[in-house]
């Protein structure tokens, strides 16, 4: 059973530890969550990066990173993510187990005392981040903005959802923009870090073969440094149906178009229901057997890839596809179409326990891989309680025809965003 | 012959391999407490082998480009039934890939493996090419052409390939062309498949939670009845000179941020580079770029570069290259303090501190890899075809020597023999 310990370490402030043998690695994540806010985005966008590059301790990013590298080869990693309307910030921290080390090198504990470094005590000139390291992060901050208009599926994906959720939190890009990077001030951003360890929601999950009590001590210790105030909440808007479509589309010098399109579904986390609409969309987009990967690229060679995907949290689905332009219209009336055909039934009970299958085999697989039982439970951070995957296969196989049915029936089409080429 | 099994005591592992009486390579890698398994059926073809002749025979055949990844999405389809639709029925998870010189079909499941298992052996060994369902694939693959045309990331480094390699087939594009894969017909597929898809040059690996002694059952009756000769078929490649056919390459996708690649050429004596060498290699990469680096603090200090910079070492059947890549304003003056660098730890010489942690991060990152199924049953394939072995990596990293280092690194990353591949912004 797949179940973390949980601990409070103070108000809005977890730490889940997943006790897991089987690992050669141990991995510590410190988690963030902020509300998506155009004034704050990039402020907060910047922070993990500034902060995993030195300390006070290790006050250069050569010796903090020779330090690591002494430590095997030690990682620590940042990311900013989005779930729904809600920022992520993430630092994270993997290393081989003590057992592996040949000079007997207590690795972990080593490495989650550089983990608090990094987050408790960075390295500050004058009570702020230091210009020059600053600057650096500044410019590359920019440049992660950049670069996701480079790879064309993201950034098509990340446009239908800036252009459907306008009005909504999610519709703002995780890193913000350019233009409030360009305005971001060392004493701006040591501001807001003060203000996230003093009240943003955080969750620290520890998983493998390391003891987890000097993990959890460590930063128990760190947090008594803290002044906690009123935690921030993180909520999520659910727009349930969409009345009026959206259509948008953009040229641009590619070989292939994209075609990205957004449906409200009528179904979002915390409700019960939310294990239909995954069997949904599963049985929709989510398969080499699903309706659209038999149909759209199989049946019509239309394209090389035709999927569909749900984001729980906002009760969003997006259905993705690479296609030639003459066939832009072909494909997005066969997407609808078979839509249709799962609104109406038109699937048998053996194709539906097929889905749940390939599903429940997917989930289980989670429980084989470090990051993906991270990212399991930290997504699930803002629920009131985190399900285990044990626990989301039984609501999979529960689910009956007639529920997938009602839930494809709550699907409406939302946004329409295609990336045309300019010379087809 | 029983299976022979491989120990190590340093991970507390072990796996089984057998060389089947068919030709099958096999390699069974049980590991305990994992939920999941993860199958690997792979043959020693790839885009590279594109020239042939068979043993005893003076006449040479050309296969036309893309030919490996045309034939990896047609095995799929059966003569009955498509594999997905049978992998469907046990709820495992079915991928392919071709790669410069290996295609290999592989599955992920946390149940029903033995009869996932079965399906895999299959149809991979049961092809079935049609003149109608040739002419399907050459629209769904002419689809994926142009979507890699599109991917600023595989270009810059395709492009590098092309300005590095001038007769060596590692130029050829994976996929092909949408010209070159519109002369496939079934006759050339079915006579590829049978110079190729051999036993004796294939490999089945397998990771996770399962039974051995099962999974060897299983291979047994899946392919005892097949009589395999031997390997008939002789890979032709043209002699690659030393030099470079451009020192830089670019194009204009749509980006707003240049993307670089830079490499370095180097002649090898042998098919394949040895495990030693790959490894000092690798320390040498680690020495000079890691991000504890001069290097990369200069780089860094500069502005030109950012998180994604890293380099590695891509090598295959007769060709290996070290290759800088990354994310860059000013692409041409990183290439020029690279190649600064690398005289410096040339002339210096990599110290002995530096050589201690290198050391360090790669024996790391091989123990890590170690957790994922799918990693171990890729490391067990290339091994079958390089003819190296797993866990005889720890041994060398008990037996680097500094003056090794040293001397590997006269043997690489000589700036006579390298290329620059940018990928611009359009003006």
């Amino acid at each position: 059973m797949t179940t973390p310990k949980t601990a409070k370490i103070c108000e809005g402030v977890n730490f889940n530890f997943i006790s897991d043998e089987k690992f050669k690695t141990t991995r510590v994540s410190f988690n963030i969550f902020l509300p998506l806010n155009i004034q704050t985005v990039s402020k907060y966008a910047i922070l993990p990066a500034i902060l995993v590059r030195s300390c006070k301790k290790y006050p250069s990013f050569t010796e903090l990173n020779r330090q690591l590298e002494e430590l095997y080869g030690a990682a620590i990693y940042q990311s900013v993510s989005k779930l729904g309307d809600v920022q992520v910030l993430s630092i994270s921290a993997v290393g081989i187990n003590d057992k592996f080390s040949l000079d007997n090198k207590p690795i972990m504990s080593e490495i989650t005392e550089l983990l608090c470094d990094v987050i408790f005590n960075p390295l500050l000139e004058n009570n702020v981040f230091k210009l020059e390291d600053f600057n650096q992060e500044k410019r590359q901050l920019i440049e992660t903005i950049e670069a996701e208009f480079n790879d064309k599926k993201t950034y098509a994906h990340n446009r239908c959802e800036e252009i459907m959720c306008k009005n909504e939190k999610a519709g703002i890009n995780k890193f913000g923009t350019i233009e409030l990077a360009n305005e971001l001030t060392p004493k701006d951003v040591t501001a807001a870090w003060r203000e996230i360890l003093e009240s943003a929601r955080i969750e620290i999950t520890m998983i493998g073969n390391s003891s987890h009590d000097l993990v959890y001590e460590k930063f128990q210790k760190n947090f008594l440094n803290i002044q906690r105030k009123n935690v921030v909440k993180c909520e999520n808007e659910i727009i349930r149906k969409c009345e009026k479509i959206h259509e948008f589309s953009e040229t641009m010098d590619v070989q292939q178009c994209k075609l990205v399109m957004g449906f409200r579904t009528g179904l979002a986390l915390p409700e019960k229901e939310v294990p239909h609409m995954i069997l949904m969309c599963a049985l929709y987009g989510g398969t080499p057997s699903s309706k659209l990967f038999l149909n759209v690229r199989e049946k019509l060679s239309l394209c090389y890839y035709c999927f569909s995907s749900y984001t729980q949290i906002k009760g969003i689905m997006y259905v993705e596809c690479g296609v030639e332009q003459k066939n832009i219209k072909k494909a997005q009336d066969e997407i609808l179409k078979q839509l249709k055909e799962v609104k109406i039934g038109n699937f048998t009970e053996i194709e539906l326990s097929e889905i749940k299958m390939a599903a429940i085999q997917s989930i289980t697989k989670i429980k084989d891989n470090l990051t993906a039982l991270d990212v399991w439970y930290t997504g699930q951070a803002l629920c009131d309680r985190a399900k285990s995957p044990e626990e989301a296969i039984k609501e999979i196989e529960s689910v009956t025809k007639e529920q997938v049915i009602e839930a494809a029936n709550l699907v409406t089409l939302d946004t329409i965003y295609v990336l045309k080429g300019s010379e087809n | 012959m029983k299976p022979i099994e491989r120990k190590s005591e340093r991970l507390g592992e072990r796996y089984f391999y057998q060389k089947h009486p068919s030709g099958l390579n096999i390699y069974v890698y049980p590991k305990q407490n994992y939920n999941s398994a993860y199958a690997l059926f792979g043959t020693k073809f790839g885009s590279i082998n594109n020239t042939f002749k068979i043993k005893g025979q003076d006449k040479t055949t050309k296969i036309p480009d893309g030919m490996a990844h045309f034939l990896e999405h047609k095995l799929f389809e059966g003569k009955d039934e498509d594999a997905f639709k049978k992998f469907a029925r046990t709820g495992a998870s079915a991928n392919a890939f071709t790669s410069f010189d290996k295609t290999a079909y592989l599955f992920s499941c946390s149940d029903n493996f033995n009869e996932s298992l079965k399906i895999l052996l299959d149809f991979v060994q049961n092809p079935c090419f049609t003149d109608e369902n040739v002419k399907k694939e050459q629209g769904i693959i002419g689809q994926e052409i142009k979507m890699y045309e599109d991917s600023p990331e595989w270009r810059v480094f395709f492009n590098l390939v092309k300005a590095m390699y001038q007769k060596h087939s590692v130029n050829v594009d994976i996929a092909g062309t949408v010209e070159s894969i519109a002369q496939i017909t079934p006759e050339i597929l079915y006579d590829c498949y049978n110079n190729y898809y051999n036993l004796n040059n294939m490999c089945l690996s397998v990771v996770g939670d399962v039974d051995a002694e099962r999974v060897f059952a299983i291979v047994e009756s899946a392919v005892s009845s097949k009589k395999c000769n031997p390997i008939e078929v002789e890979n032709i490649f043209e002699s690659e000179p030393k030099e470079v056919s451009e020192a830089k390459t670019t194009q204009n996708l749509a980006v707003t941020l240049p993307l670089f690649n830079l490499g370095f050429k180097e002649t090898i004596a042998k098919e394949r580079v040895n495990a030693e060498d790959e490894i000092y290699t690798e320390i040498i990469l680690s020495a000079i770029s890691s991000k504890s680096s001069p290097l990369y603090k200069d780089l860094l200090d500069r502005g030109i570069i950012n998180s994604s910079f890293g380099c590695q070492y891509f090598h295959g059947p007769w060709f290996a290259s070290v290759i800088f890549s990354g994310e860059s304003k000013q692409p041409d003056l990183v290439a020029e303090i690279i190649k600064k660098e690398i005289l410096k730890a040339r002339t210096n010489g990599i110290d002995n501190q530096t050589f201690e942690r290198a050391k360090k991060m790669l024996y790391a990152s091989y123990i890590s890899m170690f957790n994922n199924n799918s990693t171990i049953a890729k490391f067990l394939l290339e091994d079958c075809f390089r003819e190296t072995e797993l866990f005889n990596y720890i041994e060398i990293f008990s037996n680097l020597s500094l003056d090794k280092v040293n001397k590997r690194l006269s043997e690489i990353m000589n700036e006579s023999y390298s290329s620059l591949s940018v990928i611009n912004p359009h003006e």
